[in-house]
């Protein structure tokens, strides 16, 4: 029998060797050094000395349905950890997969609290993930600053040792439908969400929201769920009432079909999206179908800030395209980095949590960073819309 | 040591859970029957035990006691007629089964459909978990052992046979159904006070799979083949992550590859699951 | 409601075409094939690698329905004939059917990266038909056109050559076919080339209406076939076209009378209420040995 399964496992090893040393293609954001590990000090890569500096563990989602966002929280992080390192700190981040779902994320917290004894944690990438590991961190007395989860309640409120970077749906999209309706000026909607996922249900219920205040009355409702690949239907459906505008909160791949589907059946009306809109992906995947689509965005990519530039030219280094999530990650290893520097250079987890709470007014990509006293974020976000195949700030 | 096991309690935690659930698949895999339904029957569970303990006191015994009840109780209105269906056809009417229930709990605003349950306290443990898990290990064995085990065992072999000698056929499947119901429940119930939170999102199709295939890599010849299975498909993950980071693969791909292997591995060489290799080597 | 009804024939046409491969493995092995839904992935893969190196679309879906075959024949050798004579097999098969899948999906997530791959823009002329009232691309309609025409061959392949009389055979009782001299190892292999070939035109249609191709669109459309299938008659290619294109209209008119969070319901309603009520699907008698 061992025989055997030697002679069936061998030639499947190489077969691992062989793919999983070749860097995933269609992402240059992995661009770790050839036979590196992940787990390796991301700053060891920039020549930096890791001992003796503060260990941070990042659970991002590496595999499963939010992939595409943890491989730009991952380019984010490297490129922000490079640059410190290179400046002098002495910072080592352990990046790990929790899979996109719930277990693997405790599983990765408890590794991160318990083993690595990492003085602070980013991520994890998903709001679902953060309201099943985060308590475990707050049990642990471990600061979390959490970098892309957008659900207002279940995050932050989860207690005292968790923060977060990113703005949260209702602080972006109320101030964006205001912009867009003076802009294109509509006074009914058809809406159209991704139901059965976190993200764009809770996008959902903030747009409703904001469309009820301003005035503009939803002539219908439509859903889909994250595996379609098809929407003719509720787009036919809702091109029949005749909106004035179509609201949608989708994730980056069913937005960019959506939009094109809905063109492409001949709506030619404006379109507003939701967060899950701020990616390079749906540019790129929804190409002239994007034009004039208009969006809430936390960063945005003309800002003059010289972090934003030394953001936007380490992505470009590193042959990644700089969107919303990746400079949530970045801004999050510098506001880290920061609160380390506000502790006096000491990295435990009492005073990284003692200089989170002294961050005031940094320079990052998302302008000038400050929490609020509920350690959420506080900047001002802003709208843009898509013209020559580009995000273009709204005035 | 102690850090050790702090950092892999949740895998113990989770191999605990994940035991009781392929256990539930088995339940009705030992009697010849392929039902599917189990993830449903896991998030009625869990939603029942989250609601529970969110909106009374409670004491948590009576909480797990209705995550158990309450798709029981649902299995049996759904096992009268989808046990005269044989085979596959069964396998499909439970997914079928099993995707309503997570579409209902999508689409049902008082749960907040996909955002789900959160701030669930704490009140599962390892011990609750595992005396849980013993409990229907303990189960398990008595029904093996009684001349109702051998009941199944007839069924199992051939339905029509049985019948003939005089065997309850619905009635032996049936019961099976609800056992393999409530230890799914109490399973979900578990799992939503061990990780703070409940969400359709965790009961879909790729569940019921993933506790078919730990039952089936551990064996279903024996009674604890299931558990066993549950151990290794929930620790081989982690096992991969370290071996992974060793020898410098980047995480990804990589681990889905090799688990997709070494489970075609296990099902090719090993037909009577893992608890075989024990027996052959001996 | 006449767009929604092309709508509907749109995407029953690929459902349909899903399913008959699904249901042609269904019905000589009593298998069920859950990598089916990787094979219809990996094709849409191929064929955009293809057109990537300026292969015509015309040259790119043929050979990416041969590497479909291809993988296919792989597929059942590797999953499926080990475990044949095996009492359990219709349950091991499934499970060895899903570590394949598992298999294809992290190699294309390997070599595509796990975001949505797409077609180039003009891989297929932009133009727009009008159909009495409702509009329809020029794609669409091909992609109605090629499914039918992949079906009533399959049809015609089955019902005319020695091939589909030995895969008619095997289906029935491959102990009696092994008598009649087939070589049932053969022809099993042909059945899976000539079902992952179909599911793999599936895939590279599929991928082509809706351009976003990733390593887990398979799962939207696995479940669907199955209640395809189901509806249909297990193992019926006939049950399976018409209930291809009834899913599909039965979806968008729920879609445009209830809303949309009730299509999948009633797509899984349908389905549990036919086994319940009529386990052999619609066109049951084709599939009488299924009992």
């Amino acid at each position: 029998m061992r025989a055997a399964a030697n002679r069936f496992l061998s030639p499947l090893l190489l077969l691992a060797v062989v793919t999983g040393c070749k860097d995933k293609a269609g992402s240059g954001a992995a661009s770790a050094p050839a036979g590196s590990s992940e787990n390796a000090p991301a700053g060891a890569a920039a020549g930096a000395p890791a001992a003796g500096g503060a260990v941070i563990g990042a659970a991002l989602s590496i595999t499963g349905p939010a992939a595409s966002y943890g491989a730009q929280q991952r380019a984010g992080i490297q490129a922000a950890v490079e640059e410190l390192n290179a400046a002098g700190a002495r910072l080592e981040v352990r990046i790990e997969d929790d899979s996109s779902t719930k277990e693997q994320g405790i599983t990765v917290f408890q590794k991160f609290i318990n083993l690595d004894k990492v003085s602070a944690i980013i991520g994890p990438t998903l709001s679902n993930t953060a309201s099943a590991a985060d308590p475990l961190a707050q049990q642990a007395m471990v600061p979390v600053l959490a970098v892309s989860n957008t659900a207002a309640t279940g995050i932050t409120d989860i207690g005292n040792y968790i923060w977060r970077d990113s703005l949260t749906e209702a602080q972006v999209i109320p101030g964006a439908f205001k912009k867009a309706k003076e802009k294109l000026g509509f006074n009914t909607a058809g809406v159209l969400y991704g139901n059965d996922d976190v993200f764009t249900k809770a996008g959902y219920d903030v747009m409703q929201k904001a469309l009820e205040n301003l005035q503009i009355k939803v002539l219908g409702t439509q859903t889909f769920a994250k595996p379609d690949r098809d929407y003719h239907a509720q787009i036919t459906a809702l091109a029949a009432l005749k909106p004035d505008v179509l609201v949608i909160s989708a994730l980056a791949d069913n937005a960019a079909a959506i939009v094109s589907q809905a063109r492409q059946s001949g709506y030619t009306g404006p379109i507003v999206g939701g967060n899950g809109f701020n990616s390079p992906g749906f540019l790129k995947n929804a190409g002239a179908a994007a034009e004039g689509v208009m969006v809430g965005t936390s960063w945005n990519s003309l800002g003059t800030g010289p972090a934003n530039q030394r953001f936007l030219e380490a992505m470009k280094k590193r042959g990644a395209n700089p969107d919303q999530f990746s400079a949530q990650a970045y801004t999050g290893v510098y506001i880290l980095a920061e609160a380390i520097k506000l502790a006096g250079g000491k990295t435990g987890r009492e005073d990284i949590q003692a200089g989170l709470a002294k961050v005031h007014d940094l320079d990052t990509p998302l302008g000038k960073f400050s929490f609020t006293p509920a350690r959420d974020a506080q900047h001002e976000p802003s709208v843009q819309q898509v013209k020559d195949g580009k995000f273009q700030i709204v005035q | 040591m102690r850090d050790l096991f702090l950092a892999y309690q949740s895998l113990v935690a989770f191999v605990g859970i994940n035991g009781l659930l392929a256990l539930s698949v088995y339940a009705t895999l030992c009697c010849g029957q392929l039902s599917l339904a189990n993830a449903g029957f896991m998030a009625i569970g869990a939603y029942t035990g989250a609601l529970i303990t969110l909106h009374s006191n409670a004491p948590f015994i009576a909480v797990l006691a209705a995550a158990a009840l309450a798709p029981a109780l649902v299995a049996v209105p759904l096992g009268l007629p989808v046990l005269r269906l044989r085979g596959v056809f069964l396998a499909i009417a439970t997914i079928g089964f099993g995707e309503m229930v997570r579409l209902f709990f999508v689409n049902w605003d008082y749960t907040n459909g996909a955002m789900g349950l959160v701030a669930i306290p704490q009140r599962a443990g390892l011990w609750t978990i595992w005396l849980s898990l013993a409990v229907a290990l303990y189960l398990l064995a008595r029904v093996r052992g009684s001349r109702f085990g051998t009941a199944l065992e007839a069924i199992r072999e051939d339905e029509t046979a049985a019948r003939t000698m005089g065997i309850d056929t619905t009635a032996h499947k049936l019961a099976m159904l609800v056992l393999g119901a409530g230890l799914a429940g109490l399973a979900g119930g578990l799992e939503a006070h061990y990780t703070f939170m409940v969400a359709p999102g965790g009961y879909g199709f790729a569940r019921v799979v993933e506790m078919l295939v730990q039952a089936v890599v551990g064996g279903t010849a024996a009674f604890f083949g299931p558990v066993a299975g549950a151990a290794f498909l929930t620790v081989l993950p982690e096992v991969l992550r370290e071996a992974g980071s060793r020898l410098g693969f980047a995480p990804g791909p990589f681990r889905l590859l090799l688990n997709g292997l070494i489970l075609l591995a296990v099902i090719l060489y090993l037909p009577n699951g893992l608890v075989s290799l024990k027996r052959r080597k001996a | 409601m006449e767009q929604q009804a092309l709508n509907g024939l749109f995407v029953g046409s690929i459902y349909a075409l899903f399913a008959v491969g699904y249901t042609l493995v269904f019905g000589v092995l009593d298998i069920l094939n859950l990598a089916h839904q990787a094979v219809f992935m990996l094709a849409a893969f191929i064929a955009l690698a293809l057109v990537a190196v300026r292969l015509p679309l015309w040259a790119a879906l043929p050979l990416a329905m041969v590497a479909a075959g291809c993988i296919g024949l792989v597929l059942e050798r590797v999953a499926f004939r080990p475990l044949r004579d095996r009492a359990d097999s219709n349950i091991s098969g499934l499970i060895s059917s899903i570590a394949v899948a598992t298999v294809f999906e992290a190699i294309a997530m390997q070599i595509f990266g796990p975001d949505i791959s797409r077609f180039s823009e003009n891989t297929f002329p932009d133009r727009i038909i009008h159909v009495g009232s409702a509009t329809a691309s020029l794609l669409q309609l091909c992609i109605i056109g090629i499914s039918v025409l992949l079906m009533g061959a399959l049809t015609l392949l089955l019902a005319r050559t020695r091939l589909g009389r030995q895969i008619r055979a095997v289906a029935e009782s491959p102990r009696a076919a092994r008598v009649l001299g087939i070589n049932v190892n053969r022809v099993i292999a042909a059945a899976f080339f000539i079902s992952s070939a179909l599911g793999g035109a599936a895939g590279v249609l599929f991928g082509l209406a809706f351009n976003s191709i990733s390593p887990d669109v398979g799962r939207s459309v696995e479940l669907k076939g199955l209640a395809v299938i189901i509806l249909g008659g297990m193992g019926s290619i006939p049950g399976a076209v018409a209930a291809g294109f009834a899913l599909g209209l039965i979806e968008v008119f729920t879609v445009a009378r209830f809303g949309s969070s009730w299509r999948d319901g009633v797509s899984f309603a349908v389905l549990f209420l036919v086994l319940l009520a009529r386990p052999r699907g619609l066109f049951g008698q084709a599939a009488a040995r299924e009992a």
